[in-house]
């Protein structure tokens, strides 16, 4: 095999594990060495959990060796978001206010990973509680892209991205509120699952906008994403929001005949970059030359979901980061005062980024604008839930890329929050509706990678990821 | 359209932030950058529309029990404090004058 062992996907990994030809401990060992090698310049991982992850693969190999495997991820080294708690470990979301702070129990996505036998190999840098597309606003320095050091790694998933696509872990968890998952993933040429709203427990997980808010993998093939999403998957006490819907079973299809993809008109408009259109239509031949039917449909609102995100995110940010004062987490910076110890202790320990977004969300909160940018915002949000199931009815997925452009130079849009904004315009849509995506590579646009972003109906992954899948055979 | 710089002196107040002259500068023009965008909802015909509620339907609601932990997670919780006396948490006094004030 001419691959070595951090390179595998999780189901080769597995193979080998199987078949006794690699153990966990040289899985392990084998992410750590790249770590070790790569980590000082991309700056993906906050955190090594050098010991404890031995220690979980030494324990796990003696499982499999008893014949007392845990389930498919038994073995298998992955990589979490530092806004995902795990208990012991340091957790930080990216913020000066949390340095130091230290997860007091599991994420409930913790859990089912631990009970599924994975090894967890670190923590992944992100922008500031999430907040970001380009992984420049983390308190810890910016992620750079694993083909172009100059380059960002998108965002805010950003560490749990670049830790797959630089074959430091096999798989990550990331978080996507916005596009968080996606636009990285594209950015970086790996796959990249927000799954349904509802899927996925999110107790355990960092708050930044609980409505928008959905964990989901980062995996380098769309059969690996589907692992993960299996293992994390599922009705939790711990997180009311999530769904008993049915869950997610894949069902691969070879070829897409009678599989319908919707070309949303609005949304390959200007503003895009030519080699990004040029990719993402030859991946729109190959999805035909598999027997789909690809049509262009109406799928209005497409500019409104930004503007409707850019309210209903900050109002919730404002109010989910009202608990970072210095009082019970992290760093407190005491003052003369209980006002002032609150008024150094945020301003030492929250970025600019995550300020802005504070004082617009308290804005559109504030009395006498609540009716015009909150109600107004969640009633045009109610107007594009329904544009994406009257476009879903006659169509199984939605196809656009997944970002405008390809991976931008460091520093190119942090000077215009707008601009940055605007990286999200094809993935925010998906969680203002509350439905599943998927980001997969389609090829590179003058050495970078490009994203196709499919979207599916809620709570059918199946569906959404049969059409990934077969695209990806397709292109291999 | 730009915030005053009251506007933003009053949002920093409410939100518990403290800004530099820098920041509040470019907040007034950040943030009404922002709201220009966002204000394109304003056409938006809603008339009879409902405000959305949860993109997906809740469960409702899990019992409100308290649930033991472990002396180990208890003093986990407690060591992450910022600042405690014995097992409660230390913060400065609401009623208090403040320390060296007028």
């Amino acid at each position: 095999m001419s691959k070595r062992l951090n390179e595998l996907t999780i189901s080769e990994a597995r193979s080998l594990l199987d078949a006794g030809q690699a153990s966990s401990v040289d899985l392990t060992n084998a992410c750590l060495e790249e770590i070790r090698g790569k980590n000082g310049l991309l700056n993906a991982l906050l955190e090594t959990f050098e010991e404890s992850a031995l220690e979980e693969a030494k324990r796990s190999d003696e499982r499999r060796a008893a014949g007392a495997r845990l389930g498919v991820l038994d073995g298998i080294p992955m990589a979490m978001k530092d806004n995902i708690q795990i208990q012991g470990k340091h957790v930080s979301a990216g913020s000066k206010i949390l340095e130091g702070y230290v997860g007091v129990a599991d994420a409930t996505v913790t859990k089912k990973l631990k009970a599924n036998g994975a090894v967890l190999i670190g923590r992944a840098n992100m922008d500031e509680f999430a907040m970001g597309s380009s992984n420049e606003r983390s308190a810890y320095g910016p992620v750079k892209h694993p083909h172009d050091l100059e380059r960002v790694s998108g965002g805010s998933s950003g560490g749990s991205t670049v830790a797959v696509a630089a074959h430091m872990s096999l798989a990550s968890l990331g978080s996507d509120t916005g596009g968080s998952i996606r636009q990285p993933a594209a950015f970086c040429g790996i796959v990249g699952l927000k799954p349904t709203y509802g899927r996925v427990s999110r107790s355990g997980l960092l708050a930044m906008a609980s409505s928008l808010d959905q964990i989901g993998p980062l995996t380098k093939n769309v059969e690996d994403a589907a692992t993960v999403l299996e293992a994390i998957q599922g009705a939790d006490p711990m997180d009311q929001t999530t769904s008993s819907a049915k869950p997610f079973i894949p069902s691969w299809k070879e070829k897409l005949t009678g599989v319908r993809i919707g070309l949303p008109r609005e949304a390959w408009g200007e503003g895009m970059d030519q080699g990004v259109r040029d990719r993402v239509t030859e991946a729109v031949k190959v999805l035909e030359s598999l027997g789909a039917t690809v049509t262009e449909v109406d799928l209005p609102y497409v500019d409104e979901a930004l503007a409707v995100y850019y309210v209903l995110m900050p109002c919730e940010v404002s109010a989910n980061l009202s608990r970072f004062d210095g009082m019970r987490y992290g760093q407190r910076k005491e003052g003369l005062s209980l006002l002032e110890t609150y008024l150094q202790s945020r301003a030492e320990g929250l970025g600019p980024e995550v300020r802005r977004r504070i004082l617009l969300g308290t804005y559109a909160l504030s009395r006498g604008y609540y009716e015009a940018y909150y109600v107004k915002a969640k009633k045009v949000q109610t107007l594009i839930r329904r544009a994406y199931e009257a476009a879903l009815t006659n169509v199984d997925v939605l196809l656009t890329p997944t970002a405008p452009t390809t991976a931008f130079k460091l520093g190119e849009k942090t000077k215009d929050p707008l601009a940055m904004y605007l990286e999200d315009i094809f993935t925010v849509g998906v969680n203002v509706a509350g439905l599943p995506a998927i980001s997969v590579p389609c090829g590179n646009s003058d050495g970078l990678p490009v994203g196709m972003h499919l979207t599916g109906r809620a709570f059918d992954e199946a569906t959404l990821l049969a059409v990934a899948r077969a695209y990806e055979m397709a292109r291999e | 359209m730009s915030l005053s710089r009251e506007d933003v002196l009053h949002l920093a107040d409410l939100a518990r932030l403290q800004l530099s002259e820098d920041e509040i500068a470019s907040a007034q023009n950040d943030l009404g950058n922002i709201l220009n965008f966002i204000d394109q909802l304003k056409e938006v015909d809603t008339d009879g529309v409902e405000p959305m509620t949860m993109p997906a339907r809740a469960e409702g609601w899990r019992e409100d029990v308290a649930v033991p932990v472990d002396e180990s997670v208890r003093e986990l919780i407690l060591s992450n404090f910022p600042k405690r006396k014995g097992d409660l948490l230390a913060t400065p006094g609401v009623f208090e004058k403040p320390k060296g004030g007028k």
